[in-house]
Parts: C-alpha cells; structure tokens; sequence
C-alpha cells in the first residue's frame, strides 16, 4: 500500500522516504535549521522516522516527503499535527544549505496542493521560529500564507532560553467535503491507498 | 507534590470522580460557560461522572490537570480550571476555565496568581496560553486585566455547529 505520492515541481520532486534514505538525512540533519536543535549523531532514529513516515500517513497524522534535485537529496517536506476532521495541518521544510528558496517553496506549494485535492485540507500553518532564516517569512507571504500570531517564547531554544515562534495560515477558500461512509467508492473519497485503481492518477485528481 | 491549594477565600483542589460529579454537572450544563471553548452544554448527569473519569486519566499521565474551584467556607463550586497539552519538553501548557457567574474578576484576582504561581514554581512551566473563540467577551477582558498578553488569531482551528471557529491566542510567561 502507498499513501505518499511522488509529486513534480520546477527543478526538483517530491517523493515517499525509503531504507536508502538514510545516509543523505543523516547529512541534512547535520545542518539543524531550528534554533537549539542539536545536530543528529547516529543514524538508529532515522530509520525509526522512515517507519513513522509510513505510519503517520497511513493513520493521516503526518506525511513526510524527501526533497530532491537533480536526483539529489536537499531537504525534508513534512506535513505535522495534521487534523483530518479540522481540515487542517502544519507544515515545516527542512532543507540543505544549497536548497534555494525557490526551489523550498515549490515543494511546499506542491505538497500543499495533494493534501487539499487529496484530502480535502483547507488550513496550512506555517511556524517559523525567531532565528530562522528571514527570507522564509517572505516565502510564505508570496505563497498567501498570513501571519495568526506571534506566540512568544514558544519554542525552547536551550535548557532557559526560549525563541518566539511566529505562526502563519494559509485558508483556502474551498468548499467543505461532504462526509460519506468510509472505504465507499465516490469521487470525493476514493481511499488513501494511491495503488489501488480509484487513485490510478497519483490521487491528486 | 500537593497539587491541592488555597489561594485567598478560595481552594482549589483536583477533583474526585465520586463526589464532584452533582457540582460539576451544574457548573458545565449552561451553554453560557462552555461558549468560549467552545463546547456543547452537559445535558445529563453521566456526562459529568464521564468528565472526571476523564480528568484522572489525563492527570494520571501528566497530560492535564484541572482544579475545581470553591469557596473555602460554604464549599461552593463556583469554576473550573485546567491546563491541558502540557509540553514538559517546551515547558508550556494550554490553560482553560469554565466560570460560574459569581467568578468575576476580583475573584479571579485572588485565583489566578496562586494558580499561575503553581504552574511556574512547582511544575518549572514557561508559558501558560489560553485559546479560545475569538471574540468571546467577558473572557477576552477578563485575561487582559488579569495580564495575559494578546499574541493574535489562529484561523479555523475547529468546527463546531458546522463552522470554522477562529481561536484568538493569549499567554502568560514565567518572567511576564
């Protein structure tokens, strides 16, 4: 079964993790982008989150997707906390230092648009965290994303240090599914399953 | 650790699934008090006796903790208040309450820094945020007087009556 779908964008794709992964997160987790974060040293937990990275999707908790260009490994998409019967999840993009900024936010808006087709998810957030790169704010701005509120001290930066996370949402203005009976076969909930025949385009109609 | 406390005129103390259920059942059966959250109204008893046993689940894990709130003479209910998501890991907890009417601000005065105080000192938090539907007056009012800080709006964070409800954000910190 598949419930990570292999999505194109201009310059690069989006893709399912995999066993093989593991050496290039290793190294992407070498250049922790969130204040505090520690660089990773051993490589136990990342096959540990290509597991979860299958669970989480087929539970729709979470999907993660490696960022490639030119067949090279640059960065990490990852859908979080994501609420089916809210319609709405948090998405973050971890990327190398070479990724750039346009190449970042087509993969975010790629990944962005399967999950509305897909299911239905009108209400994308967006945390960035003071200390990150500023270019990102501007990122989300151009994709319509619009800051909610800057929580302060939200984020942990260290064992008595804290960083105010800025939250951005992005709320589609698209009508609310019609709940109907689960596994039934409509064109408005074909599955989660992307092999099965009802998903035979990659399930982002 | 003594989780139960006074604070002023009042005690605040966990609750106990076999005694509260009556006085909770009457604090959360007004759709008034739950409007904020918001939530529907309880509409019969075993809702309540459900509720607690629910509220000593999530204090058993350390997932949530919720006082009730009364009089220290004549024993009155007159609130609820919780904090729940508790993050140990970020330090910072979701804080919530249920007022009666006779929980007004000079009340609340001498109950929150007591409580506050508790979250900061015993349990090590940092950040205490209250969400709750934007625009739900007296509440707003009653977090700004008491000195929450308004940090914005998060859109369509729940349905509820078939609409998405906006929740507005409000914190204290342990250094506010």
């Amino acid at each position: 079964m598949k419930f990570t779908p292999e999505l194109s964008f201009s310059g690069g794709r989006v893709r399912p993790l995999t066993y093989d992964d593991v050496d290039a997160l290793f190294e992407l987790y070498q250049h922790p982008e969130l204040p505090g974060q520690r660089v990773l040293d051993n490589k136990d937990n990342l096959i540990r989150m290509v597991d979860l990275s299958v669970q989480m999707a087929a539970t729709q908790r979470g999907m993660m997707w490696a960022l490639e260009v030119d067949g090279a490994i640059t960065g990490m998409v990852s859908a979080f906390d994501w609420q089916p019967s809210l319609l709405r999840t948090m998405l973050r993009v971890d990327g190398l230092p070479q990724l750039t900024l346009a190449q970042r936010s087509a993969a975010l808006k790629v990944c962005m648009d399967f999950m509305a087709e897909k299911y239905h998810l009108r209400n994308f957030g967006y945390q960035w965290i003071e200390g990150q790169n500023e270019e990102f704010k501007t990122m989300l701005t151009e994709l319509g994303f619009k800051q909610s509120a800057v929580m302060r001290d939200a984020w942990r930066s260290g064992e008595t240090s804290f960083a105010n996370v800025v939250q951005f949402n992005i709320v589609l203005d698209k009508k609310k599914p019609v709940a109907g009976r689960l596994g039934e076969d409509s064109d408005i909930n074909p599955g989660q399953n992307l092999n099965t025949d009802n998903n035979k385009d990659g399930g982002a109609a | 650790m003594n989780w139960n406390f006074s604070a002023g005129n009042f005690s605040l103390r966990l609750p106990v699934s076999e005694q509260d259920g009556d006085a909770l059942f009457a604090l959360l059966k007004e759709q008034s008090r739950v409007d904020h959250i918001p939530r529907s109204a309880m509409t019969v008893d075993v809702q309540a006796l459900d509720e607690l046993r629910r509220m000593a689940m999530r204090f058993e894990t350390r997932e949530a903790a919720f006082w009730l709130v009364e009089g220290l003479y004549d024993k009155q209910l007159i609130a609820r208040i919780g904090i729940q998501k508790i993050n140990w890991m970020l330090s910072c907890a979701q804080l919530q309450w249920e007022l009666s009417d006779a929980a007004d601000l000079p009340v609340l005065q001498e109950v929150m820094p007591p409580l506050l105080n508790f979250c900061f000192s015993e349990l090590g938090l940092h950040r205490i945020e209250v969400r709750l539907r934007a625009g739900s007056e007296p509440h707003e009012t009653l977090l700004q007087q008491l000195g929450f800080h308004y940090e914005g709006c998060l859109p369509a964070q729940i349905e509820y009556n078939d609409t998405s409800v906006d929740m507005a954000l409000y914190s204290r910190l342990s250094t506010d």
